[in-house]
């Protein structure tokens, strides 16, 4: 399978023939989110990612560079539990999405490296046709964080990603129907409010999520009830987000993939919530 | 049916009870901070599995994580009307049972890690019969790490700080003892408003150790660390000796073994952290201010005074602060 779409693709590239641009593998990307079927998506796969990967390494168009980002950050994150492999694929994908961001604006460039003052001068300066490429950019780093969160290092950099959702829900409230509140959720409900954590902001973001999708972002329900509702204990509301999202249609454009894997999820925490509660 | 068939019956019953290993199955209910899917909980489930298998079930522990049951003082209120019967609590909490677990906690006692584990190695097994003595199996403690002063400011003297806008918690009369020693006035707030009120100048210096200035990303509003272990942080895994006696020995036996065992290895992985917090702090652009010694000397003298003047209190064993004194002198 690896090799009918990789071989028409090396002979493409090697014949200089090639017109493929970020459209397409955004497009890819579309299909993969739009898709129901994980199986399907999780072995077919691979095979487009090291097609991207070709594609991306050294294109200078961030719309190319934050969908390589996604995809891999989005395959690492559903489909990847090695940790060693997620660490890689995350890797690869902050690394596409910070040249992302750098192909936007020159101020960009080595934007991680910057101390954290300068740092959130610069993701100031974000525009508002910027947003897909600082979106694919917060999601992988969160992606990379949590795929390096015994590394000190790497949870040194939390502040960053949360600084980078704030700015583009302050420029577009209702950017991606909601998702940078997800984001902003699990972030806030990391810690339980005895030891710095903010649930009740948390909250705010996960309603705000779900409100702005009109309840069709199905994973915004799963972790509202994963880190919310098991932080303060309540059975109620996690049984009751979980059970909507079992009884709901996955399908909605660009979170059906998730929405699948969010049922999955939702099905194992129902199965698990007699010995946490 | 005769006699002896029902005698039988009965045996085999009894018998098919025990081999089951639900008789007397005591369930201990278990409290933490810990977040649910932390390095501390997962160690505390596999724990507790451990002890259940063990006892083929007749001792199983089930956990509150995330502060689900409150903070440590709530965590104790439950505890006294039997609605749990342990928890993961840091050692502050715990002084009413043991006065003398503050000894380590008193500002400045200790100057590096080798001082406390000199210290350790004798005050632990002392603090833990303590504990016991007091209502309280501990199985053992482990390291919350020291906590250093955190500022936007680079403060190496008593007088710098001062000037300073320095946060306390709410409510821990431990920490306003402590900086009112040093002649501080402190701004006490919750936990949870510190970073804003860092972002919003409202406060601009903390201390903290460096894992929690990593954890609750502080590190991103201030610029300076003070090289100074001011108060050494600790917790303990108690159970409520009332719970604990009515586990048969040979149970109790198992879950001391394996509690202990699984404390002491979070003590280790602790240190270790807060080591490599350190190394990311200096990584993320913190310096590393170390005070003159005329200044170092002042904290110093400032801390023992205060330390005197609360033992002469008589709520702490002057004999032990002595011999703590006379532990961590002879590793200087």
């Amino acid at each position: 399978m690896k090799r009918r779409i990789l071989l028409p693709l090396l002979l493409c590239l090697a014949l200089g023939a090639c017109n493929i641009t970020g459209g397409f593998v955004s497009s890819l990307e579309s299909a993969v989110l739009n898709n129901r079927d994980i199986a399907t998506v999780e072995q077919g796969s691979p095979a487009y990612l090291l097609l991207v990967d070709a594609l991306a390494s050294d294109s200078d168009d961030p719309e190319l560079l934050s969908a390589a980002a996604n995809l891999h950050n989005a395959y690492a994150g559903v489909f990847v539990t090695d940790m060693h492999r997620q660490q890689l694929m995350t890797g690869k994908a902050l690394a596409f999405a910070e040249r992302g961001v750098c192909e936007e604006d020159d101020d960009y460039c080595g934007l991680r490296s910057q101390p954290f003052e300068m740092f959130t001068a610069i993701v100031r300066e974000m525009d508002d046709d910027e947003l897909d490429s600082f979106y694919a950019l917060a999601t992988a780093w969160a992606g990379w964080i949590s795929a390096h969160r015994s590394d000190w290092n790497a949870i040194a950099e939390m502040g960053r990603v949360e600084a980078i959702l704030q700015h583009i829900i302050r420029i577009n409230p209702d950017y991606k129907k909601g998702d940078p509140y997800l984001y902003l959720g699990v972030l806030a409900t990391l810690l339980p409010e005895a030891m710095g954590g903010r649930p009740e902001q948390g909250k705010q973001h996960f309603e705000k999520a779900i409100a702005l999708s009109n309840g069709k972002n199905l994973m915004a329900k799963v972790t509202y009830a994963k880190q919310y509702a098991r932080l303060k204990f309540d059975r109620e509301l996690h049984d009751q987000l979980l059970t909507d999202v079992l009884q709901a249609d996955v399908a909605y454009p660009q979170f059906t993939l998730i929405n699948t894997f969010a049922q999955q999820q939702a099905k194992q925490l129902m199965e698990s919530a007699d010995d946490y509660f | 049916m005769t006699i002896s068939n029902t005698l039988l019956r009965a045996a085999l019953l009894v018998s098919a009870l025990i081999g089951s290993g639900t008789l007397f199955a005591q369930t201990l209910k278990i409290a933490s901070l810990a977040p649910d899917g932390s390095s501390w909980m997962t160690e505390f489930r596999a724990a507790g599995d451990t002890i259940a298998k063990r006892t083929d079930k007749r001792v199983q522990l089930k956990f509150y994580p995330g502060g689900v049951m409150g903070d440590d003082q709530a965590v104790l209120r439950k505890i006294k009307i039997g609605q749990l019967h342990g928890g993961a609590l840091t050692a502050g909490s715990l002084t009413e049972f043991h006065p003398n677990l503050q000894l380590y906690s008193l500002p400045l006692v200790f100057r590096n890690l080798d001082e406390v584990d000199a210290a350790r190695k004798v005050f632990d097994p002392r603090f833990q019969k303590g504990l016991d003595e007091g209502g309280m199996v501990s199985f053992g403690f482990a390291e919350g790490g020291f906590a250093y002063i955190m500022s936007t400011q680079s403060l190496t003297t008593i007088d710098d700080v001062r000037k300073r806008k320095v946060w306390i918690p709410s409510g821990d009369q431990f920490a306003a003892d402590l900086v009112s020693s040093f002649n501080i006035s402190p701004t006490p707030l919750p936990l949870s408003d510190v970073l804003v009120s860092l972002q919003s100048g409202l406060i601009d210096t903390v201390a903290t150790s460096p894992i929690g200035a990593l954890a609750l990303q502080w590190h991103n509003q201030v610029k300076y660390v003070t090289d100074l272990p001011l108060v050494y942080v600790f917790a303990s895994f108690v159970i409520d000796k009332k719970a604990f006696n009515k586990i048969n020995e040979a149970d109790q036996k198992i879950v001391r073994e394996e509690l202990t065992k699984m404390f002491a290895r979070l003590d280790k992985q602790n240190r270790q952290d807060n080591l490599s917090a350190m190394e990311a702090l200096k990584k993320q652009g913190l310096k590393l201010v170390t005070p003159e010694p005329a200044a170092i000397q002042e904290w110093y003298n400032t801390a023992e005074k205060a330390n005197q003047k609360l033992v002469n209190g008589g709520k702490l064993s002057n004999e032990a602060y002595q011999q703590l004194l006379s532990i961590v002198r002879a590793k200087r």
